[in-house]
C-alpha cells in the first residue's frame, strides 16, 4: 500500500464529518469546500507525522481548525470573540425553548460567534470529549467548558427571541 | 448541615457532558437536587444536545471526494521535468551559438512565419530600393551583401532587425504575385559547406554565402529561392569584376 493509498483509506472516510463542521464554521458551501480541500492537503503533507492507530479523526479536526485560523489570519480578521458578562436577558423555560422548530435551532446556532459555535459543533454534533476539543482548538479545558456553556446559553437566548 | 454550593452554570454544562471527576459530579448532583434553576439549565442542555444531534448534516457537494483525491494526486513534477524548459533553452542556445545549420534554418523559419503571419508586416524600414535599405542597415551597424531590389517577380518591401536568441538578424521582406520571401543576413557562425537546403514546415530554406556574408532565403516557392540565389550570386560576381 502506498503512502497515498494509506492516507486515502484512513482519512477520506472522515470527509463528511469534516465538511459538516467546515460548513457550520464558514456558513457557506464554497468556503466549506475550500477549507476541506486545504485540510486534506495539509494532512497529506504531514501524514508522516501522524502515528498510526491514534485518533485520526481528532488529528484531522485539529488541522481543519488550524486551516480555518490561518485563513482568518490571511484576511487579517480574527474569529469574532465576545466576552459575555452577567446573566443576560431572561431565558424561557427549557421545555419552551426546546419546542422550537429545527430551522430555528439551526438559525440560533449559526448566529453564534464562531468561537462558541465551533465548540458547540465539536461537542454536540461531533461528540468529541472536552479533552479532544481542547487539543483540537489548542486551548485549555476550562476554556472549552466556558465556550460550550456560553454557546448553549446564547442559543437559548436566541430561541427566546425568535418571532412567535 | 453544610451550606448549599452556589450556582455554577459552567459546572452544570460539564456535568451534562460527563466531563467532571466523580467528586465534582457528586457536588453538582447535590446542588441540582435543590436548585430548580440549574435543573432547568441541565434539562435545556440535554434537550439541546438531542435536537442538535437530530439535525440533518449539510449535504456534501457532489464530487467533492473526487476533487480531493485529484488534488492529492497532483504531485509536483519530478526535478528533471521541472528543469526541462531550462535545459531546452540552454540546448537551443548552444545549437544556435555553434551555428548548427538545421537549427539556424528552423529558428529563422519560425521568425519568417511570425512576420508574414501578421496582418501588417512589422517592418522598421519601408522601401523598394535596395540601395536605400542597405544605407539604413549600414546606419544601424549591419553591412548587407548586394541584395536585389527585385527577383523572380518579387519586389523588396522593407525590413527590420529581429532578435534571435543573442543575435540581431537583418530581415528583408520581398513580396509579389501572392508569393513572399524572407532574406536574412545571419551574423556569427553558421556551419555548413557551400550551401545548405532544407524544408521546414513547407518552406524552402536555403543557407548560402555571398561576398563572405551568410544569407538565408526562405520561401514556400523553390523557384523564387533559386531566383534570389542567382540574383545574389550575379550581383556579387559583378561587384568583384568591377
Amino acid at each position: 500500500m502506498t503512502r497515498e493509498e494509506r492516507f486515502e483509506a484512513e482519512a477520506l472516510p472522515h470527509l463528511r464529518a469534516l465538511y459538516g463542521t467546515a460548513y457550520r464554521m464558514t456558513r457557506n458551501a464554497h468556503d466549506a469546500e475550500d477549507l476541506v480541500q486545504e485540510t486534506f492537503l495539509r494532512a497529506f503533507r504531514s501524514f508522516d507525522r501522524y502515528q498510526p492507530g491514534t485518533n485520526i479523526r481528532a488529528w484531522l479536526f485539529t488541522i481543519l481548525h488550524r486551516a480555518r485560523t490561518d485563513s482568518f489570519r490571511r484576511h487579517a480578521r480574527s474569529p469574532q470573540t465576545v466576552e459575555l458578562t452577567g446573566d443576560g436577558p431572561a431565558v424561557p423555560p427549557a421545555q419552551e425553548a426546546l419546542a422550537a422548530a429545527g430551522e430555528d435551532i439551526v438559525r440560533a446556532m449559526e448566529a453564534l460567534p464562531e468561537v462558541f459555535r465551533t465548540a458547540v459543533v465539536l461537542r454536540d454534533l461531533e461528540d468529541f470529549s472536552y479533552d479532544e476539543i481542547a487539543r483540537i482548538l489548542e486551548v485549555p479545558i476550562g476554556t472549552v467548558m466556558s465556550r460550550i456553556h456560553r454557546g448553549r446559553a446564547l442559543i437559548r437566548v436566541a430561541l427566546a427571541r425568535r418571532p412567535a | 448541615m453544610s451550606t448549599p454550593a452556589p450556582c455554577d452554570g459552567r459546572r452544570v454544562t460539564a456535568y451534562v457532558d460527563g466531563a467532571l471527576r466523580p467528586e465534582a459530579r457528586l457536588e453538582v448532583e447535590a446542588h441540582l437536587a435543590h436548585c430548580p434553576l440549574c435543573r432547568d439549565q441541565e434539562a435545556f442542555e440535554r434537550g439541546l444536545r438531542e435536537r442538535l444531534h437530530g439535525l440533518a448534516a449539510p449535504d456534501v457537494p457532489l464530487g467533492l471526494e473526487d476533487r480531493v483525491r485529484r488534488r492529492l494526486r497532483r504531485r509536483p513534477a519530478p526535478a528533471f521535468v521541472r528543469w526541462l524548459p531550462v535545459a531546452a533553452v540552454l540546448a537551443l542556445a548552444v545549437l544556435w551559438g555553434r551555428g548548427a545549420a538545421p537549427f539556424v534554418a528552423w529558428e529563422l523559419t519560425r521568425d519568417h512565419f511570425h512576420c508574414f503571419g501578421q496582418e501588417r508586416l512589422p517592418a522598421q524600414v519601408w522601401t523598394s530600393d535596395a540601395g536605400e535599405i542597405a544605407a539604413w542597415y549600414r546606419e544601424h551597424g549591419t553591412e548587407l551583401p548586394l541584395v536585389p531590389s527585385s527577383a523572380g517577380g518579387l519586389e523588396l518591401v522593407g525590413g527590420r532587425f529581429c532578435p534571435l536568441l543573442d543575435r540581431r538578424v537583418a530581415h528583408l521582406y520581398y513580396e509579389g504575385d501572392k508569393r513572399r520571401l524572407s532574406l536574412y543576413v545571419v551574423p556569427g557562425p553558421a556551419r555548413f559547406a557551400r550551401a545548405f537546403q532544407i524544408r521546414v514546415r513547407g518552406e524552402n530554406v536555403r543557407l548560402m554565402r555571398t561576398g563572405g556574408i551568410t544569407v538565408a532565403l526562405i520561401s514556400e516557392d523553390l523557384q523564387t529561392v533559386d531566383a534570389f540565389n542567382r540574383a545574389l550570386s550575379v550581383s556579387v560576381a559583378r561587384a568583384a569584376a568591377r
